[in-house]
């Protein structure tokens, strides 16, 4: 056996976005094992549940991430219509449909840009952030917000679209998908890109499953499994498969990203074309009283939200836990075996969210 | 474990694929704004600052006791708004929650400053004023006109009223009721007046 060395990777690198600190044990280049710790971006955000109203946290929850906060603030707002037996109409259904799969175009488009960088493929980057950008000014314009909505209530949403802003919507994202076409070829098709990706990091089917990895990471290794399948919002109405790739390397997790930004323009489309009229929200009296637990699926995989009421306005306990904690130890897994130079990339493949991980 | 199994496609023609966009974008107009020697266009929904119509406001704490950062005070007995903007995170809370619906959010940012500060408005003390007329009193009901049709207790903002149709008996909880008179302004009948 080769004499073992440990190399710290992390917390601060150039190519992490967010915190998170390795213990990496090499031999020679090659990483053997790789041991986590997190706990530089710790914000008491779950804890903060207990002393404020339980509406007003709503603006909280959304604030645990910066790319996945539609969803946050949505996981928790069904969590507590659940508990208070609430059924939100129709069209916040699809409205916050539409801004889930926004969020996932954004998300993905960030998370492309971060790939072509870590590789030193600057003008790709540019390229992705450059169509985030009109993602970004959708959201603006439609919620007010760039990367933080506010627009999640318990019993439905606080802000409509009316017909002109759908239709901006649906053109945008249909500009969108032909210029995306260019930048997913190069994606899929440069010598570059590809001599990097190939057959790096490879997690197979039941390594996926077994450590529990989810989203693209878990797709990427060709199990077809994603939450949105369970219906809630107006996933139940829209029809779409899960896209999911075989190979289970970090070619295959970008492949399924691209195909799912491409999924998600198809799901703007339909829920715009079939989002019926009617109010926002529904008005909700009372306090919450029982606990309710349930899944939805982030772009950057499947989220879980735990609500516990016990009838006052303040919520005994708030758990969340995030896509990023579940794919740690299949990165884990992933990292064993690689060269300590693609190891940084390979953390990048499972898009890690450590402020979200930490709450 | 084997690395880089698979023999990536080449294809020699797609070489420069963004060499078209660059020599574009050097011929072309910035893609940014020329901000700050260009006035920053928002959109009209942006959630930028809050604005108070000070003259409407009856000084309930609605807005303050819902305030997630609480960036916001109100003094009911001095009639002032204060607001720390440096606190404020643009949530829109506040002009959810307003009974009066006189807090807006409205787009473009504040001026940045070296320093934190508050910023502290005074509600106008003229008794002409409709607002201030009105602030400070508690519906009270007379039970002679009333039809007990529960619109007072569903409009009420704060959940102070109870109104018990079968038993004809309509409760005010003086605690939490805040005085904005929405109530008086619901009843069809108008038998609430605020004392």
């Amino acid at each position: 056996m080769a004499k073992q060395s440990i190399v710290p990777f992390g917390p601060q690198h150039p190519v992490l976005p967010e915190p998170v600190h390795l213990d990496l044990v090499l031999e020679d280049e090659v990483v053997v094992k790789a041991v986590p710790s997190i706990g530089f971006v710790h914000r008491g955000l779950e804890k903060l549940v207990e002393t404020k109203d339980y509406k007003e946290y709503v603006y909280i929850a959304e604030r645990v991430c910066g790319i996945c906060s539609f969803g946050h603030g949505m996981g928790y707002c069904q969590c507590l219509e659940k508990i208070m037996d609430i059924d939100i109409p129709p069209r916040a259904k699809y409205l916050r449909t539409i801004w889930m799969e926004m969020s996932r175009i954004h998300s993905h488009l960030l998370w492309l840009g971060l790939l072509a960088d870590a590789m030193g493929f600057e003008s790709l980057f540019m390229q992705s952030w450059k169509l985030r950008e009109e993602v970004l000014d959708l959201f603006d314009a439609t919620t007010g917000g760039r990367v933080i909505f506010s627009v999640n209530c318990v019993g439905g949403v606080l802000k409509d679209m009316d017909d002109s802003m759908l239709k901006r919507i649906v053109d945008t994202v249909t500009d969108m998908e032909k210029e995306l076409r260019p930048i997913a070829e190069t994606f899929l098709r440069d010598y570059t890109v590809g001599t990097r990706l190939h057959g790096l990091g490879m997690l197979s089917a039941e390594h996926a499953k077994m450590m529990g990895a989810v989203g693209p990471m878990l797709r990427a290794s060709g199990v077809s499994y994603d939450a949105r399948k369970l219906g809630y919002a107006a996933y139940g109405d829209l029809d779409f498969e899960p896209v999911t790739a075989a190979d289970g390397d970090s070619f295959a997790r970008c492949e399924v990203r691209i195909r799912e930004i491409f999924q998600s323009i198809g799901l703007i489309r339909q829920a715009a074309a079939k989002i019926p009229a009617g109010p926002i929200a529904v008005p909700v009296k009372g306090n919450p009283n029982g606990e309710h637990f349930m899944r939805i699926e982030q772009p950057r995989g499947e989220a879980i939200y735990y609500v516990k009421a016990n009838g006052s306005k303040f919520i005994e306990r708030f758990r969340l836990r995030t896509p990023t904690t579940s794919n740690i130890p299949p990165m884990l897994e992933m990292l064993k075996g690689c060269q300590l130079a693609d190891v940084a990339l390979l953390i990048l493949t499972i898009d890690p969210c450590i402020s979200c991980t930490e709450r | 474990m084997e690395q880089r199994k698979h023999e990536p496609k080449i294809h020699p023609w797609r070489a420069f694929p963004f060499a078209a966009s660059a020599l574009k974008n050097l011929f072309s107009k910035p893609a940014t704004t020329g901000y700050p020697f260009e006035p920053a266009h928002y959109p009209d929904r942006m959630r930028g600052h809050v604005e108070i119509r000070i003259e409407d406001c009856i000084s309930c704490g609605l807005c303050a006791r819902s305030c997630p950062p609480g960036a916001l005070k109100v003094d009911r007995a001095a009639g002032t708004w204060t607001i720390n903007r440096f606190d404020c995170v643009q949530c829109g809370n506040c002009a959810n929650v307003c009974p009066k619906k006189c807090l807006t959010i409205v787009p473009g940012y504040t001026a940045p400053a070296t320093g934190k500060s508050s910023e502290t408005l005074t509600r106008p003390k003229a008794p002409d004023t409709p607002a201030a007329g009105r602030a400070g009193g508690k519906p009270v009901n007379d039970a002679g006109k009333c039809v007990y049709c529960t619109l007072c207790a569903k409009k009420c903002p704060q959940g102070a009223i109870t109104v018990d149709r079968a038993a004809k008996q309509w409760r005010l909880d003086a605690e939490k009721c805040v005085g904005c008179g929405i109530c008086a302004a619901a009843c069809p009948k108008k038998c609430l007046t605020l004392q």
